[in-house]
């Protein structure tokens, strides 16, 4: 049998290594006591009928972390609030020592001989608390008179952001023949990785060295947090990963777990592993989204863009996760009019806390929060005013020509041909047909709306360049060894063949370690859809490298001068002859040996790349039950060149229907009243499912950027940030004919039903988020 | 889970008399909703007496024109057996269409009853059927069985044997899953037995109940404009974050009109 992905055999007979797959002699297992309750003080914590049960070997409160020296988890890189002022950053302890501020947030840790003694361990454990009052949504969190969270945090708002000018929009405003606004709901989701967290912890008592095996999206970024709390030298904590089961960026932080089992191994001695349950995934997981938001758009008499304002609001949870702030607030930055020429926009993002789950990275990363705030007021706009909603676009679409260019808040975007995007996806979508569709579907008595989003991304630059290296084997080998950790991006494909294709070597001779603490290197986390322009410009740098190695041997073994060498598809040759040596040969006579001379190791840096694209969705809705389904989507994507169609469509294909997720039926919901979790298994969680999605086409428009050697531009999330407006504004456009005129995510069955039912009746024609 | 002692008995007596002399002990069928309660830690039995294998409770067979189907027959029996297809297949219809395949291939007719969920398949054809709930003890009407959100006539201890269908001249199931988790949100099974019209609904309230306005309606005239515009009560209705009461009572209609198109355009009547 032949895979196509290099991955595939291992995964698909169950070879996989995931940290439930890593076991040590002498393991113990960990159970973690989660706060019951969303608001409390902790009076006391008794845990001596625990410790005393049978095959506990520790248990773990507030006061052992202290003693270790343990600090707050990292909060996040500074962000520059409005009028100078400063990110607040709330402490938050690895485990509850005064106060706890959410439902599932961890207290104690115990540690048995058997997962299930720990989890028996922990129910005797009796925690007094005295309830303090709750906020669960960041509208009440920032009225007046709201319970406060956090000292250091008064009014529960961590920072209020703006960017662009906001004197220029106002004078925007003022002028405009045309003012149209929306609020709308963003709601909160759990990312819902196949995998859930887990970690698994070695301490030397020799060295003082650990070992933790962890879900990771990349070890530096999970080393430096680790090191951050704990205090334990970064010489001394070696992250060891494997596969990882999914990520999607709520991979990326180190939960407050992972610093508590290695504490738990080194004070038992003893290596200790904990794998969360689906519950404890649903309660202490990283939630995404969760933002409210106004947009208003200002045009001139013919429909052009005079100004945009938008401001947003987000519920952060109970703490700060390390890459909440930048979600939430750098990637509206970077995409604030999105692909349209606007002379001038502002946004303004408050962040504000909540007793619930922390918000932090998910798909997308606050792209679809800008690119659903831009596109659903777009298509507003036509409807108030009467303008076809493709042809509103056009008359806005910054024009190739104008590439390289300058956006409104002194950032820019290298290259597009967004027109050119928008067309091709029109056509693919048959766009100008779908009258005679809706007509044949109403005749059936299904409502049918057609929707469009043009959007732009702007993938992660990164925080430092990104390192990789190549170590040749005894056995003609390569492995390769870089940091932006695979959990479920093909990286060990798409780096094979990248660097098969410029070494003229088979990619099955290419294996790839991303998280061998034996390998030290700079580089970034898997995140912000980055590696293929960051790692894939260092391979190309890598195999350069290599080739520059191979033809000084090369010169030497044909006794020429290098410069007469060229290389082509993995043979040096004299130029003009026919005397040849392959890459392969001096491979097998160079690269064993002590000198390991074709070892190597290299960087490269790059910035971020700007895809876009066009998609189109088609929905039908069955009046009687409210239920939506997707009939058609079509997806047209810049994202620059692409090494492997196969698995860019298939990110594609992911993040879309990620997103119909959200679109159709994901929604984490807590009581407002208690603060407990009320979505807390997948039979009250509404995962997108096959049968939701139908007829995805998938196309590209490459525009290759000159901002990587290889032209390629990120993928991995594209989906998600077209398909939250596209599919919103399809399912309101088939919704408009029987009145609606307002709609918040999630287009649930029984949502919509209610729509319907409240248009029809006169109740009412805007169904608001609840 | 907690720790449980788990035992296979080798006949109905036996099984009988280990849930007898254990208070904590609790019977394994299909362990469908069981496990998961276990796995939650929300259950602790003291002993788990597997009754899966017990020939008693096994089989599938039409005796004196009545479809006999043991208690321990899984749904993935139900849903492919030739009997069951011949005799009555808007319940192999049904069967095929509970939860997903590993809960088919688990989960079993008899478990499915006797936890009386109230999102179950079964309940609305054992009700709509006037099917007979037979137990290690005595025979148990239908209509007396189902007593509310989880809750049936069965004694401790009691276990059903078999259950009993009349076989309907006509019938269909409808359902709307869950979203989520696949459950009847809200599910109608329509039944002609005898003549008579019945109608049962399960998913939309606490328990399962028969809709006697829609069965006097079809009773005078057996098409869909004799129900399409019952407006039905969503007062006693469950209502919860998923949907409103006012949603499951029009997805009681919408679904009962799907199970009579059903049966109106099958080419067999049923």
């Amino acid at each position: 049998m032949t895979f196509s992905r290099l991955e595939d055999r291992r995964f698909v007979t169950g070879a996989g290594r995931y940290v439930s797959d890593w076991n040590f002699p002498g393991q113990r297992h960990a159970a973690f006591l989660r706060a019951d309750r969303a608001h409390a003080r902790i009076v006391s914590i008794d845990i001596e009928a625990a410790r005393a049960m049978p095959g506990v070997r520790a248990v773990i409160t507030a006061a052992d972390t202290a003693a270790a020296g343990f600090r707050s988890l990292p909060c996040a890189a500074p962000i520059p609030g409005k009028g100078g002022s400063a990110l607040l950053r709330p402490e938050r302890p690895v485990l509850a020592a005064d106060v706890v501020r959410f439902v599932g947030e961890c207290v104690v840790c115990v540690v048995a001989d058997t997962a299930i003694a720990a989890q028996d361990a922990v129910e005797a454990i009796i925690v007094e608390y005295e309830d303090l009052p709750v906020v669960m949504t960041a509208e009440a969190a920032v009225a007046a008179g709201a319970p406060q969270l956090h000292p250091a945090i008064p009014g529960n708002v961590a920072i209020e952001f703006e960017t662009g000018d906001p004197l220029a929009v106002a004078a925007a405003f003022e002028g405009a023949a045309h003012v149209v606004s929306l609020d709308l709901h963003n709601q909160r989701v759990v990312g819902s990785p196949m995998e859930p967290k887990g970690c698994l912890a070695r301490h030397d008592p020799e060295t003082g060295d650990y070992f933790v095996h962890v879900c990771t999206q990349g070890t530096t970024g999970m080393r430096a947090q680790l090191v951050a709390t704990t205090g334990i030298p970064d010489e001394h904590v070696h992250i060891v990963a494997e596969d990882v089961g999914g990520g999607f960026g709520l991979r990326f932080n180190a939960y407050p777990e992972y610093s508590a089992i290695m504490l738990a191994a080194r004070l038992t001695g003893a290596p200790v592993r904990w794998v969360a349950s689906r519950s404890e995934v649903f309660l202490s997981d990283e939630h995404a989204r969760g933002v409210s938001s106004r947009g208003e758009v200002a045009l001139d008499a013919e429909g052009n863009f005079l100004a945009f304002r938008f401001n947003f609001l987000n519920d952060m949870g109970a703490y700060i996760a390390p890459t909440g702030p930048v979600v939430a607030v750098l990637s509206i930055r970077a995409c604030l009019a999105g692909v349209y020429r606007v002379p001038a926009a502002v946004a303004n993002v408050r962040l504000a806390l909540t007793n619930s789950v922390p918000m932090a990275a998910y798909r997308g990363a606050g792209r679809p929060v800008i690119s659903y705030m831009i596109e659903r007021l777009v298509d507003q706009a036509a409807t108030e005013l009467g303008i076809d909603p493709v042809e509103l676009r056009r008359r806005n679409l910054i024009p190739p020509t104008a590439m390289p260019w300058k956006t409104v808040n002194g950032l820019g975007y290298d290259s597009g041909d967004f027109p050119a995007v928008l067309d091709k996806a029109l056509g693919l979508a048959d766009w100008h047909g779908f009258a005679a569709r809706r007509a044949e579907a109403s005749a059936r008595g299904h409502l049918r709306g057609i929707g469009l989003a043009t959007f732009i991304e702007s993938t992660g630059g990164g925080a430092s360049p990104d390192e990789v290296e190549a170590r040749f084997g005894d056995h003609g080998e390569i492995t390769i060894h870089a940091v932006s950790h695979s959990h479920g991006q093909s990286h060990e494909t798409a780096y094979a063949e990248l660097l098969a294709a410029v070494l003229g070597l088979p990619r099955e001779r290419f294996r790839l370690r991303n998280g061998d603490p034996a390998v030290r290197l700079a580089g970034n986390p898997t995140g912000g859809s980055r590696t293929m322009h960051g790692v894939g410009s260092a391979l190309r740098v890598l195999a350069d490298d290599i080739i520059a190695k191979g033809r000084e041997l090369a010169a030497r073994a044909l006794e020429a001068a290098s410069a007469d060498i060229e290389f082509h598809d993995g043979v040096f040759r004299i130029s003009g002859t026919d005397r040849s040596v392959s890459l392969d040969t001096l491979i097998e006579r160079h690269a064993g040996g002590p000198e390991r001379v074709f070892d190597t190791r290299s960087s490269a840096r790059t910035g971020s790349t700007f895809p876009n694209g066009c998609h189109v969705a088609e929905v039908e809705i069955n009046p009687a039950t409210g239920v939506v389904s997707i009939e058609r989507y079509t997806a047209v994507d810049d994202a620059g060149n692409l090494l492997n169609p196969t698995i860019v469509a298939g990110q594609m294909h992911g993040a879309i229907v990620q997103g119909a997720g959200q679109v159709l039926g994901e929604h984490a919901i807590y009581d407002l009243e208690t603060g407990q979790f009320l979505t807390g298994s997948f039979m009250d969680y509404a995962m997108p499912k096959a049968v939701n999605v139908h007829g995805l086409v998938i196309a590209d428009h490459p525009v290759p950027t000159p901002t990587n050697v290889l032209g390629v531009k990120g993928v991995g999330e594209a989906g998600v940030t077209g398909s939250l407006p596209a599919l919103m504004n399809a399912i309101l456009e088939a919704l408009r004919p029987v009145g609606v005129t307002h709609f918040d995510m999630p287009a649930t069955p029984a949502r919509v039903w209610g729509a319907i039912g409240a248009a029809r009746s006169g109740e009412g024609r805007r169904f608001a988020h609840a | 889970m907690y720790e449980f002692t788990y035992i296979r008995p080798g006949s109905l007596p036996e099984a009988a008399a280990l849930l007898a002399s254990n208070e904590g002990a609790k019977p394994l069928s299909g362990g469908m909703t069981l496990i998961p309660t276990l796995k939650q830690r929300l259950s602790q039995p003291s002993h788990l007496v597997d009754i899966t294998a017990l020939a008693a409770l096994k089989g599938i067979a039409v005796v004196d024109g009545r479809l006999e189907i043991g208690a321990a027959t899984r749904h993935i029996e139900v849903a492919t057996s030739s009997v069951v297809r011949q005799s009555l297949p808007a319940l192999a219809a049904l069967a095929a269409g509970i939860g997903d395949p590993q809960v088919r291939n688990r989960g079993t007719m008899g478990g499915s009853v006797a936890n009386n969920d109230p999102a179950a398949d079964y309940p609305s054809a054992v009700l709509a059927l006037g099917a007979t709930v037979h137990t290690d003890r005595r025979a148990i009407a239908a209509e007396d069985f189902f007593q509310g959100m989880f809750a049936t006539a069965l004694e401790p201890g009691e276990l059903i044997v078999r259950i009993s269908f009349p076989l309907a001249e006509r019938a269909a199931y409808a359902k709307f899953p869950h979203p989520a988790s696949g459950y009847a949100m809200t599910g109608v099974f329509i039944a002609v037995v005898g003549g008579a019209v019945r109608v049962a609904v399960t998913g939309a309230g606490p328990g399962v109940f028969r809709w006697t306005q829609a069965e006097t309606a079809l009773q005078a005239r057996f098409e869909s404009a004799a129900i399409a515009d019952l407006e039905v009560d969503a007062t006693d209705l469950n209502a919860d974050i998923h949907a409103p009461a006012a949603y499951r009572a029009n997805l009681v209609r919408v679904m009962a009109l799907r199970a009579l198109e059903t049966i109106l355009t099958s080419s067999k009547g049923q």
